[in-house]
């Protein structure tokens, strides 16, 4: 058993496919608890039996879409007409933007490539700092994760249902509990960009009722879909997967057929890519939900918790250690992979700690959020060292200011549950 | 192997390629279509059709298999890889065809053990939904991990093919 661990951990440091780790855990486990090894295909087959991740293929193709369009453009050309006159009100700008567009497209990295690279010639123009404007923009990416309707939030909320630990997480609460948190962080970041630029005579642009009004004529199509979507899910009108529906079918047909900015051969291409990416969290949900039952089976969580409790008994010292590993683990694994394989493990720890488990994914994912442009695999370090062309060290050097900001709004949000849990009541 | 049948092997291999391709790309348009008639259907007219709902869920299950097998194709799975680039090509290349062959026997256990899984349904006559079979519903299972089992196996000869090419040269 533990040459087989040992084995596959070796494996996972080389490179192999993380589904096939998973898989291979889930196959070792049915053999040693002697069940049919069919009953693997029976845990992947619960894929078809979950409706909330429909909601994950329509979102990944709506975001895609959007970010092959000319929506970005249109996205911040607007918000400059409204906050463009402000002093520092261009950073503002970019990091609401981005909020907003990683929030639509499932932080993918997607935001620095359609957003990023309008955004950072934008700010150096503006006369920002070149080490602010690149960090900023790296660190934008992922900011959004905390807002609905992400995929991160839904796929915590899949991930926790899946394993009935006495408190019920519905993916509303998971939407109404990161608006907070995901407003602190945003809050967080514009103070700094507005005290970075304290001294700095920018030179700002006055407010013009009439570009305002150009600018949302533009957009006069993409407008309503926040509205509809938000107003839709927190209303209650719509479940998830509904709104996930409203929006790949509202995407398509504005951009498609009324902007007519993605051609029909195009459209093609761009379903097969984003099908790809969703792909590939499908499969390592589908076989972890395979292991984790031979986690659950083996007691491997309960185990963990009762060696845990044995060295700690303080729930906040927990917290600090958990946030530790959040880190770790953020900087080591995609968001997605991080998702489906360390909350079944940490989830029953969190609980019998006291930590709710609405609590818990909040932490979670702005741990996550830090993790996007954290060394050494930190996704979008190295998306913006491509789009930028500049060295990956380089880019981490610029988002160090960022870096602290942010892992203050995660001390915020861990000792302060009630920053998630206020507006559920709960 | 002979020229023809490298040739012939190719063109197999193209052919597949694009019936996966188009099967996706398909099956995603039918999940959007059908997700957004069902909506309006259900709020305007108040009538829903028998077995939508575990039509689209269905759906996320094949969309997501199909998807795997394309994100195997272009050789994007999710993975940690931190080690691999700083070892020497030679090295690289023998850990890589270990993790192909690793990752194909995997794969086809799986598909193997889905494959008996599918066979027992259709032997059993299970239904999934309104009147289409559990078999075919599960089908897509073994016929992805083996795709996937395949893609890997094809890695593995081509990685092999550059290790030798490697050892050779130096």
């Amino acid at each position: 058993m533990i040459v087989a661990g040992l084995l596959l951990l070796a494996l996972v440091l080389l490179g192999a496919p993380l589904f096939a780790i998973i898989a291979c855990v889930a196959l070792l486990g049915f053999r040693h608890n002697e069940v049919d090894l069919s009953a693997v295909a029976i845990e992947i087959y619960r894929v078809a039996e979950m409706p909330v991740l429909i909601a994950i293929p329509l979102f990944t193709f709506a975001g895609y879409l959007l970010g092959e369009s000319q929506a970005p453009r249109r996205l911040v050309r607007m918000t400059d007409a409204l906050l463009g006159w402000m002093p520092g009100g261009l950073a503002v700008v970019a990091l609401l933007t981005s909020a907003l567009f990683t929030a639509f497209t499932g932080a993918s990295g997607v935001t620095i490539v359609a957003l990023g690279t309008l955004l950072y010639p934008a700010l150096r123009r503006a006369g920002y700092r070149e080490p602010f404007s690149l960090g900023l923009v790296t660190v934008s990416g992922g900011l959004g994760l905390l807002f609905a309707p992400s995929l991160p939030l839904i796929l915590y909320g899949v991930v926790a249902q899946q394993l009935n630990v006495g408190r019920h997480v519905t993916i509303n609460d998971m939407f109404l509990a990161g608006i907070l948190p995901g407003l602190l962080m945003v809050g967080l970041l514009s103070g700094w960009g507005l005290w970075e630029n304290r001294a700095a005579r920018l030179p700002l642009t006055a407010f013009s009722w009439q570009r305002l009004i150009d600018a949302m004529r533009e957009s006069v199509w993409e407008i309503p879909l926040p509205l509809l979507i938000l107003g839709g899910i927190y209303s209650g009108t719509f479940a998830v997967s509904e709104a996930a529906a409203v929006t790949a079918m509202y995407v398509l047909v504005i951009e498609v057929f009324v902007n007519r900015e993605i051609r029909l051969a195009q459209l093609a291409h761009i379903m097969r890519e984003s099908m790809v990416m969703v792909g590939g969290i499908l499969l390592i949900l589908g076989v972890s939900l395979a292991s984790t039952n031979f986690l659950i089976d083996a007691e491997i969580p309960a185990k963990l918790f009762g060696f845990i409790k044995a060295h700690i008994d303080n729930k906040y010292v927990f917290l600090i250690l958990l946030n530790f590993f959040l880190l770790g683990v953020a900087m080591m694994l995609d968001i997605f992979s991080a998702l489906i394989i360390m909350v079944p493990l940490l989830l029953p720890i969190a609980i019998g700690y006291g930590v709710d488990p609405v609590h818990l994914g909040i932490i979670f994912l702005a741990n996550m959020e830090i993790g996007y442009f954290t060394p050494p695999l930190g996704l979008n370090l190295f998306i913006a060292s491509i789009r930028f062309n500049k060295p990956v060290l380089e880019i981490f050097r610029s988002t160090l200011p960022f870096f602290f900001l942010l892992l203050l709004g995660v001390l915020i949000i861990t000792y302060w549950p009630a920053l998630s849990l206020g507006l559920l009541h709960r | 192997m002979t020229q023809a049948a490298r040739a012939h092997l190719a063109r197999v291999l193209h052919f597949i390629a694009r019936l996966e391709d188009g099967l996706l790309v398909g099956l995603l348009a039918l999940m959007i279509a059908l997700a957004a008639a069902q909506i309006l259907l259900r709020n305007l007219l108040n009538i829903g059709f028998a077995g939508s709902d575990q039509l689209l869920r269905l759906l996320v299950l094949w969309i997501g298999l199909l998807g795997a097998i394309a994100a195997s194709r272009d050789d994007k799975q999710i993975k940690f890889d931190v080690l691999s680039r700083h070892l020497p090509t030679a090295v690289r290349l023998a850990v890589r065809c270990g993790i192909d062959l690793f990752t194909a026997g995997v794969s086809a256990t799986v598909a193997w053990n889905a494959g008996r899984f599918v066979h027992s349904e259709y032997a059993a006559g299970s239904v999934a939904f309104v009147s289409v079979p559990a078999w075919l519903a599960e089908l897509i299972l073994p016929l992805a991990f083996g795709l996937i089992a395949l893609r890997y196996l094809l890695f593995f000869t081509s990685h092999l093919k550059l290790f030798v090419q490697q050892a050779r040269a130096t």
